[in-house]
């Protein structure tokens, strides 16, 4: 009897080994080290941080689980922060300002009470010459680990920017300040998780690293003396790792068994041409960890931008026009309650519908479709 | 007695007024980023660079006796700054000054549009 239990336990066991990655849980095959880096990360990740740590001055969140937070950490959120730069076409290769001078294009909504008693302001207050404001939804972070895996040379095999296959879709790179192929953020300017999880600690909470050791501005101006009393870096070099390996390592969410009527939009998806820039599968490169090396991962993104037409437009980045994005990743996306970078559709359909420029014969397809067909795709999409 | 304050405190001046006029020989930073504006007349660069959204800018003057070299194609050839042009990607090194950053050599190394290259 007993080893009868045994054996039922060790099935079990085994079971659960094999059972796919839900939201919020790491990637499978992590060493005991790793694993433990993931759990220690998830901690720093759901820290909060208040002035007297260096909160601050400026800040959107007090901790980056409180908009990666929906419905596990490290998923979607509902904040909205604002985004801004000035936008000069006229310049050729150096169209966008991102307002570096002025401190970057992330506008801060939170102040600490010091910053306030000193300036009187609840916001960072955006300067005059901003010509656009962008609202930015908070994403899943689900799998962005074997995105940053994907070596350069596999999204550049996608990028076709003079459209010579004619097939009205032209992807092309983002590249950041200094040359770097770009991949992460709305607009593809980030080139590695790493930065774009460094820089986030001071863009968004205000708190200075190793990366990042100076201080944020409000809008160009130093900070009023006695606002920011915590000493700099107000989080080390261990605390930047371990936040890195819990995003780094937390796993897709497998793709739910898929009907036949899913399996059917997965066609319909195909053939409509999404797949043009929602490219399925990525394959990721060398890696120093064995569950990111060498695996394929369903992101249904090329990681490149898209011109998505002008209702769509609002603020440039780097080599990125007002209207240019980077192709969303759909993994995850059953767990997705706002759709677009701002979060202005409701539904997938409704997201579908606001595609254009280079989405627009796609969508156009979708339209002519019949229903069944139409209700075939959003089911396929409700099972990424 | 009045004398030997006199030479302490000019024992303790003149280095550091003499370090103030000399550039120091080890390059404090260094920067790669892409160039943000360029005044010739004034000598100076604006370098737009940072880590993720922590984006910021890094303001650099340019003595004449700066060595400036174009590594995009032209094997580090020297070239003028008034050649260098906003979107161009330059690795600069640089040191501290009571006026600001002062360049101490600057290489061009390709556009931001046509990509420079992985940074080591």
């Amino acid at each position: 009897m007993t080893r009868g239990w045994i054996a039922l336990a060790v099935m079990c066991s085994a079971a659960a080994c094999r059972r796919p990655p839900q939201p919020g849980e790491p990637l499978r095959g992590l060493s005991a080290a790793e694993r433990a880096r993931f759990d220690s990360g998830r901690a720093v990740f759901d820290s909060t941080f208040t002035p007297a740590v260096g909160l601050g001055p400026l800040f959107n969140a007090s901790r980056c689980g409180e908009c990666h937070e929906d419905p596990v950490t490290g998923a979607n959120g509902d904040e909205v922060e604002h985004h801004a730069t000035v936008f000069h076409p006229e310049r050729a290769g150096a169209m966008c300002d991102e307002l570096a001078d002025k401190g970057g294009p992330v506008f801060q909504d939170s102040v600490t009470p010091a910053l306030h008693a000193a300036l009187g302001i609840d916001r960072e207050p955006r300067p005059s010459i901003v010509t656009t404001v962008a609202e930015r939804t908070t994403p899943d972070i689900f799998g962005f680990g074997l995105l940053d895996a994907v070596p350069d040379s596999v999204i550049l095999s996608y990028a076709d920017p003079d459209d010579r296959n004619h097939d009205g879709i032209s992807g092309r790179p983002n590249r950041f300040f200094d040359g770097r192929l770009g991949r992460f953020g709305r607009k593809a300017l980030v080139p590695t998780l790493r930065e774009f999880n460094d820089g986030a600690f001071q863009a968004e909470i205000g708190i200075t690293n190793p990366s990042v050791p100076q201080e944020g501005t409000v809008a160009g101006d130093s900070l009023p003396a006695g606002t920011d009393p915590a000493p700099d870096p107000e989080i080390g070099a261990r605390g930047l790792e371990l936040t890195d390996a819990f995003v780094r390592l937390l796993a897709p969410p497998a793709p739910l068994k898929q009907s036949r009527e899913a399996r059917r939009g997965s066609d319909v998806f195909a053939r409509v041409g999404c797949t043009g820039c929602h490219v399925p599968t990525l394959r990721t490169g060398d890696n120093p960890i064995a569950a990111l090396r060498h695996k394929e991962v369903a992101a249904y993104t090329d990681l490149l931008l898209h011109d998505m037409g002008p209702k769509l437009a609002d603020i440039c980045f780097g080599l990125a026009t007002p209207s240019e994005f980077r192709t969303e990743p759909l993994m995850g996306m059953r767990l997705v309650t706002h759709f677009l970078h701002d979060g202005r559709a409701n539904t997938p359909e409704q997201a579908i519908e606001m595609h254009d420029g280079e989405g627009a014969r796609s969508r156009d397809l979708f339209d002519a479709l019949p229903a069944a067909d139409r209700a075939a795709l959003v089911a396929f999409l409700k099972t990424l | 007695m009045h004398r030997v304050t006199l030479l302490s405190l000019a024992s303790f001046i003149l280095p550091l007024a003499l370090a103030a006029q000399q550039p120091p020989t080890v390059p404090h930073d260094s920067v790669r980023g892409a160039i943000r504006a360029v005044n010739v007349r004034a000598r100076t660069l604006e370098v737009t660079t940072g880590v993720g959204y922590a984006i910021r800018v890094v303001r650099l003057q340019v003595p004449a006796s700066v060595p400036i070299t174009n590594r995009d194609g032209g094997q580090g050839a020297p070239i003028k700054l008034a050649e260098l042009k906003p979107g161009d990607v330059i690795r600069a090194s640089f040191g501290g000054r009571p006026t600001g950053f002062v360049a101490y050599t600057i290489e061009r190394v390709g556009r931001m549009d046509a990509g420079a290259g992985r940074v080591p």
